[in-house]
């Protein structure tokens, strides 16, 4: 216990402390208790999976990743004749009473994959084969959750990528390529993935007027929100925005204009501080791991975390385009905090095992 | 990659800065703005009565039905339910519905003034129309009716100019437009109060924050006596015109009336478009308010007013004579007088008791235009005269200055002619006509016709000599009361009046054709001015009959009615009244037509034609220069 890194514990608890009394105001306003106890067991949960994945050797989960990759694909796949059609997306399964969430869990074994994979290219920079074999093994999972579709999740590969693709040494000449392949790949999207709301949302964030009252109205409301809260908030179970539900879908993605508008610039900044904390220990993790399994793994989970923070925080706050990416732990849902909780756990066991020598 | 992550969130963590702690007032007002709603609380108007307590303008509880948006499933059905009702015809119906539901949350007023089987069906099927509700309002009622419409004037949605000025005004309140309602907005108006409600993103009413009640409008109290408007309107008995009377001590208005009237209760909530329309493109204009709004030349009844400006600025003297042979020749021109024969020889008393034209030609020659113009300015003509209802004209008083700055051309020596006997460009409303009266009977002071006690101001003298007034009074008394009066068929009435006849020209005048052989808009404008008692007038009657024909016979018994009834025995209930010469009931003359039906024209004889002949017939139409070959006439404005 005492080779954890308390920091990262110490934000993990200050965060799941934030979501819980978060949570537990828009379940108020939404008249739905039952969501804040459920969070708080999905936490609790996560916290002890947390600390059980830290006493296990990472190399060994590296080792059966390209199992876990496997299964992940074939659940993934699975979905499309097994899910029901939720809210336009085939992205759930009912275990029992509770839903799951596949994809938070690809992603993390994904990331598994690709830390494995990197330690083949150990010795040189990656080479064109290398760069393909990454591209293959984030690509086809994203695009299986973007056929389900959901787009935010999908996005959330593609830090994955950038970072294997950085962590493993890539020359400035194929960031080009990877560069230029992207936009094409966006182009490409736009013109025949996106679904007409989905172009809307991003036209929405690039002129506001557009349409006032479906995206442009959550962010405004969202932005309102916010500002608000003004220096000290307006107190828990106060904020008028979320109670009275102006706020739109408040217990996932707009979760942080809650807190903003409740606690105001003293809680948000808090909760900012410790996600920096958490952020930059999962980086000194990174710096410090053995080997490159270790060190990639933990560059990849530490920048996927923090794009999901910054755009989700970005987005509350009027400074990004409305994407779907929920804030991990605060934002309600069992499967993301569990994912998030498995990853973390990972990231210790890296650096409980940085000096092993076994 | 560290770097990045920093940077992004110093980023995030500026933004925070500056929603929360830069912007953060803005932002806390906004979503103030979100969450609290104002549900305006509609003030009562306050009530107007006349000088003996009657009831003027009231409330009385209406029916508006609401509609709430969100609560309609079914537009269509809904439209054709309202349809069905009655409530407007299906476009206007359909119109409402969508203009309420692109307020989305908050109800809106669909109808007013629901009639009592609307009321019962929309409560009938309550059940299936969760959206329609009846809200209990109230609405502007006149017990006197039509009479007191353009009195009261018009309610209207205030205007986005008076919304800036006034800050106790709401968006889409009531307020007076015209008439009294106007001119006493602040008083009849009150404030309106407020609800303060905390609202969900639903626009659903979470809970009642803060009430401001609102505030009633005051009752006010009016000169009007409600008993001589009716006499008023019975004495018109349809006929288009307006009757203005006064006390001509203070300038207290005690009747007001503008014929035809308009159907008050049409403004008293929301007017439709539609019955808009039909009132402003009524030919008659039942919109005008003519007793201040109306111009008319004032024909004969100018005589007294100029007979009194002369004697003040030495054109005549008492002694003064005229002989009158019916016809003068003046700048090379003939002027008939309207007798045809001629009156003889006149001094002044005389030529106002018979309205003898020629005495006045030769008084206005030797005035000259620029003094019957400052005679006439004496009298307050040419300026409005204060009454408290605004939108009144002005009038015009011709002179030199005149002519040159309007028509272009130095003023025409022959028109002074004409205007020595009230024609021509001179024209007055009859609000003017009244307070210049009030002037010659009262001493010599202009007072300002108001309608609330105390609104008159001082009274502006004239200057005036009272022995000029006294020997005008007297020529106006010798109208009634002389061998030779034009109005000489109210000598017998149980009241002593006095007063002036005019008939004001329209049109040229056809040889040999009785007036009431004349279609309709071609006859002569009826004009009297009467007063009582003559000692200490307390009451002046103006009335002008447009196209009324003769003034002895249409107007002067109009005004007699109403002094009549001012003055007169008095009836206690189980007496029967003295009986009176039913002046106003002359068999011996045609009924006068409806305004709108089609008379006979000049070429047609009436049935009774050869009959009625009057046969003391004191019709006298004005003078007017006979034509000239080579310069056209004027035509003497028709209003």
């Amino acid at each position: 216990m005492r080779r954890l890194d308390p920091w990262l514990l110490l934000s993990v608890l200050a965060i799941s402390a934030c979501a819980y009394l978060a949570q537990g105001s828009t379940a108020r306003a939404l008249a739905a208790p039952g969501f804040a106890h459920r969070q708080l067991v999905w936490l609790a949960v996560g916290v002890t999976l947390l600390l059980l994945v830290s006493f296990a050797d990472y190399r060994v989960l590296a080792r059966f990743s390209p199992l876990l990759y496997v299964v992940s694909i074939a659940v993934l796949l699975a979905l499309f004749a097994i899910a029901p059609l939720r809210g336009g997306t085939r992205a759930w399964i009912a275990i029992g009473s509770y839903t799951v969430q596949p994809s938070e869990f690809a992603r993390v074994v994904t990331i598994l994959g690709v830390a494995a994979l990197a330690e083949e290219y150990r010795q040189s920079r990656l080479n064109f084969a290398a760069v393909w074999r990454i591209t293959a093994v984030v690509a086809a999972p994203a695009l299986l959750v973007l056929l389900q579709p959901d787009l935010g999740m999908a996005l959330t590969f593609v830090p994955v990528l950038l970072a294997a693709l950085w962590l493993g040494g890539l020359r400035w000449r194929a960031w080009i390529a990877v560069v230029l392949g992207g936009a094409v790949f966006v182009a490409a999207a736009w013109m025949w993935f996106l679904k007409p709301y989905q172009r809307e949302r991003v036209l929405t964030f690039a002129d506001p007027q557009r349409a006032p009252y479906s995206s442009g109205y959550q962010q405004r409301q969202s932005k309102i929100a916010v500002g608000s809260g003004e220096i000290t908030g307006k107190g828990l179970h106060s904020g008028t925005q979320s109670q009275l539900r102006f706020l739109p879908a408040q217990y996932t993605d707009f979760i942080f204009a809650v807190w903003a508008e409740e606690t105001g610039f003293v809680g948000a900044a808090f909760l900012l501080a410790a996600y920096a904390l958490l952020v930059v220990r999962i980086f000194v993790v990174a710096l410090a791991a053995r080997d490159r399994v270790g060190a990639v793994f933990a560059g990849c989970a530490g920048f996927v975390m923090s794009t999901a923070i910054l755009i989700n925080m970005g987005m509350v706050t009027g400074i990004a385009p409305t994407t779907g990416i929920t804030l991990p732990l605060l934002s309600y849902g069992g499967s993301s905090v569990l994912a998030t909780c498995i990853t973390l756990g990972i990231v210790q066991s890296i650096w409980r095992l940085r000096f092993a020598n076994v | 990659m560290l770097a990045i992550v920093a940077v992004g969130l110093v980023v995030v963590l500026l933004r925070l800065w500056v929603l929360q702690v830069v912007q953060g007032p803005r932002w806390r007002s906004a979503a103030e703005n979100n969450r609290l709603r104002r549900i305006p609380l509609e003030a009562p108007r306050g009530m107007v009565k006349d000088v003996h307590g009657e009831v003027i303008l009231d409330n009385r509880p209406a029916y508006q039905l609401l509609l709430f948006p969100e609560e309609m499933s079914d537009s269509v059905r809904t439209a054709a339910f309202l349809t069905r009702i009655g409530i407007a015809p299906a476009d206007e119906v359909r119109a409402r519905l969508e203009k309420a539901g692109r307020t989305s949350h908050l109800p809106s007023v669909i109808a007013d003034n629901l009639a009592w089987s609307q009321v019962a069906s929309i409560a009938a099927h309550r059940a299936e129309f969760h959206e329609l509700e009846i809200h209990p309002a109230t609405r502007r009622s006149l017990p006197p009716g039509a009479t007191v419409a353009h009195l009261v004037g018009q309610l209207g949605e205030v205007s986005p100019e008076q919304l800036v000025e006034n800050p106790n005004l709401r968006p889409g309140q009531l307020v007076g437009r015209s008439g009294l309602e106007r001119a006493y907005q602040e008083v009849l108006g009150g404030i309106p109060g407020n609800l303060v409600v905390v609202v969900d993103a639903l626009g659903k009413q979470v809970s009642a924050l803060d009430e401001e009640p609102p505030v009633a409008g005051r009752p006010l109290g009016v000169t009007i006596d409600l008993a001589l408007q009716r006499e008023a309107v019975e004495g018109m008995a349809g006929q288009v015109g307006a009757v203005v009377a006064l006390d001509p001590r203070d300038g207290a208005v005690r009747v007001l009336l503008s014929q035809p009237a308009f159907d008050p209760d049409l403004f008293a909530g929301h007017l439709e478009p539609a019955r808009w329309q039909e009132l402003t493109s009524d030919p008659l204009d039942p919109l005008h308010n003519r007793a201040m709004q109306a111009l008319y030349p004032p024909g004969s009844t100018i005589k007294p007013l100029f007979a009194a400006g002369a004697l003040r600025d030495g054109v005549r003297t008492l002694s003064d004579t005229v002989y009158c042979t019916g016809a003068v020749t003046i700048y090379g021109h003939p002027y008939r007088c309207w007798m045809a024969g001629g009156h003889g020889r006149m001094a002044l008393e005389q030529a106002i008791e018979a309205s003898c034209d020629t005495y006045f030609y030769y008084t206005a020659r030797d005035a000259g235009i620029d003094r019957l113009a400052s005679w006439a300015r004496t009298f307050g003509f040419g300026t409005p005269t204060g009454i408290e209802l605004g939108g009144e004209n002005s009038g015009l008083v011709p002179d030199d200055a005149w002519s040159r700055r309007v028509r272009g051309q130095p003023w025409y020596g022959g028109e002074t002619i004409s205007v020595g006997i009230g024609q021509g460009p001179i024209l007055v409303t009859p609000i003017q006509l009244a307070v210049a009266y009030a002037a010659l009977v009262n001493g010599g002071d202009l007072v300002q016709p108001h309608l609330v006690p105390g609104r008159g101001g001082a009274p502006r003298p004239t200057g005036l000599p009272a022995e000029a007034l006294a020997h005008v009074r007297r020529g106006m008394e010798m109208v009634v009361a002389g061998d030779r009066g034009t109005a000489r068929r109210l000598g017998n009435l149980p009241v002593r009046l006095a007063g002036k006849t005019g008939t004001s020209q329209v049109m040229r005048k056809k040889e040999g054709v009785k007036w009431y052989e004349l279609p309709w808009e071609q006859r002569h404008h009826a004009l009297f001015v009467g007063y009582a008692p003559l000692d200490k007038p307390e009451l002046l009657v103006c009335v002008v009959v447009e196209h009324g024909g003769d003034a002895a016979s249409v107007a002067a018994p109009i005004a007699a009615r109403i002094l009549l009834r001012a003055f007169g025995p008095q009836v206690k209930p189980g007496e029967v009244a003295a009986a009176v010469p039913p002046i106003w009931q002359n068999t011996s003359l045609p009924p006068p037509p409806a305004p709108k039906g089609q008379t006979s024209g000049p070429g047609d004889t009436l049935p009774s034609a050869a009959a009625v002949e009057p046969a003391r017939s004191s019709s006298h139409a004005a003078a007017r220069p006979v034509a000239q070959p080579g310069r056209p006439m004027q035509e003497p404005p028709t209003q």
